[in-house]
């Protein structure tokens, strides 16, 4: 038979941000795919280090639309251990909500994007509808939908009262609801089964190999999660489970990130509950001395790498950015091949690409 | 196995009951939440044009024009501004801020330039600063 090649992207409606694939078919059966990227590289490592590291903390944030929160997280931790500074409890609480807050939104995010591509417009609208409980409690926290701007070197400039408090409890309860119908939907919806069972397989000692991390590692049956395996406050004093799921296929990513939503709405509920008096920042010098930090988080997607040296300036010497998107890019031709032009969205989709992040 | 084969019925007969969710705006009022941050705005009496808000702002939205202690000049841009509340976070004086205005989109950005302080030492008074559009 012969072998055509077909182009998706740079612009293609299946991809929301700009990524290119070369994929060989032969018949409806893809061979081999190539895969382009650097399409919005913005030189955002090269950028900071030209800037002090209060204005750094706005461009890192524009890293990703959908991760902002963590991305400014890891960079302050960073900058906060190399200059020796103890952030208040209460400010590492509220970071941890907002973290958690993310996730959900995130995952939400993504189940809509995977049942767009997979023609399944329904549980798109009711997940993106659920989304927005989440970005209002974010927006009336922080003042940003998804710029949250939340993080300074030292702390958060957040507060939270009783009385919101109480307000976004409740809103978490309908939150939860709608979450469970979802996970139900999920777990007995037949035609979301059919389309995503068995496409797109990562096998355990595959994700090894790549070093994918996040919740498509989680799902191939790999249990790592930063948030447990390297307990940073307040982690160390909540309770919550680590998801995963032996099958390696979308289906089981699809269960993974619904339940590991579930499970973020615990901990929001716990960190609300246990949030400690006190002041939110300390204040932070401009200088930060000489040394080097390497600063991790468990991201929605996964783990993001920080690496920041300094050189006793207001500037960092170096810094570099590793997003788990990059590791679940690199699989991608293992996970096409093999597979039909069909299930290329969902398998494209499946792996919750941010293309923004990897190119940085 | 399924325990019924329309797991989506329930949720759409719900849904059939509803008010729309999406907002009407620009045909209805659009209700920004108190901490949202808008346009920046300042209160012109209480700059002392130190400039940490120019220094620290990471778009460069803000500029200082200083002649000297007494005659200063602070412009905004809020097409470059990001939005962030960075000029807030480092005023000392607590004097810049933003509020929970949203800058609509226009044709001219040039017009959206806007002088927060024009600073003009006066006699008789000590802090003679006024809020004057471009």
């Amino acid at each position: 038979m012969t072998r055509v090649t077909i182009p998706i992207g740079p612009q293609h409606p299946l991809l929301k941000e700009p990524l290119s694939f070369l994929l060989t078919v032969e018949g409806e059966e893809v061979m081999e795919s190539v895969l382009r990227l650097g399409y919005v590289h913005r030189g955002i490592e090269r950028l900071c280090q030209e800037r002090t590291y209060v204005q750094n903390i706005p461009l890192i944030e524009r890293v990703c639309g959908i991760c902002s929160h963590v991305h400014t997280t890891t960079y302050c931790q960073g900058v906060e251990a190399l200059s020796g500074l103890e952030v208040p409890p209460r400010g590492l609480y509220l970071r941890a909500l907002m973290c958690e807050m993310e996730r959900i939104h995130s995952h939400l995010l993504w189940l809509g994007v995977l049942s767009k591509n997979m023609g399944f417009d329904t549980i798109f609208m009711y997940a993106w509808r659920d989304r927005e409980i989440v970005l209002d409690i974010m927006e009336e926290l922080s003042g940003g939908r998804v710029s949250h701007a939340v993080n300074v070197v030292g702390g958060v400039r957040i507060d939270l009262d009783e009385e919101h408090a109480r307000s976004i409890l409740t809103r978490f309860d309908v939150l939860e609801q709608q979450v469970e119908r979802a996970l139900e939907l999920i777990e007995y919806e037949p035609t979301l089964m059919a389309r995503t069972q068995g496409v797109g397989i990562l096998s355990p000692e595959q994700v090894r190999r790549y070093c994918v991390v996040g919740p498509v590692a989680r799902a191939s049956g790999v249990d790592i999660d930063l948030r447990r395996d390297l307990p940073r406050p307040p982690y160390d004093r909540l309770e919550f489970k680590v998801i995963t799921h032996p099958a390696g296929d979308v289906w089981a990513r699809t269960l993974v990130r619904v339940r590991e939503t579930r499970e973020s709405l615990h901990l929001c509920r716990q960190i609300i509950a246990q949030l400690p008096d006190g002041p939110t920042s300390v204040t932070a010098k401009r200088r930060v001395p000489e040394g080097e930090v390497v600063s991790r988080s468990e991201a929605p997607r996964g783990e993001v790498i920080y690496y920041i040296r300094s050189d006793d300036s207001d500037k960092p010497a170096r810094l570099k950015i590793r997003t788990p998107t990059m590791t679940a890019l690199i699989t991608l031709p293992d996970q096409l091949r093999g597979a039909t032009m069909a299930d290329v969205p969902v398998v494209l989709s499946g792996v919750d690409l941010c293309i923004a992040c990897a190119d940085r | 196995m399924p325990r019924y084969n329309w797991p989506l019925l329930p949720e759409i007969l719900r849904t059939l009951f509803n008010r729309p969710i999406t907002v009407q705006y620009p045909f209805g009022p659009l209700e920004m939440p108190e901490r949202y941050r808008g346009r920046v705005d300042i209160q012109a009496e209480k700059c002392r044009g130190c400039g940490l808000c120019v220094r620290d702002c990471p778009a460069s939205a803000l500029e200082l024009e200083r002649v000297d202690k007494e005659t200063f000049r602070l412009i905004y841009h809020p097409d470059r501004c990001a939005y962030c509340g960075q000029c807030e976070e480092s005023c000392r004086f607590d004097s810049i801020y933003l509020t929970n205005d949203f800058v609509p989109g226009t044709p001219h950005r040039e017009n959206l330039t806007t002088v927060l302080v024009d600073r003009k030492p006066e006699e008789g008074e000590e802090s003679g600063g006024d809020d004057e559009p471009a």
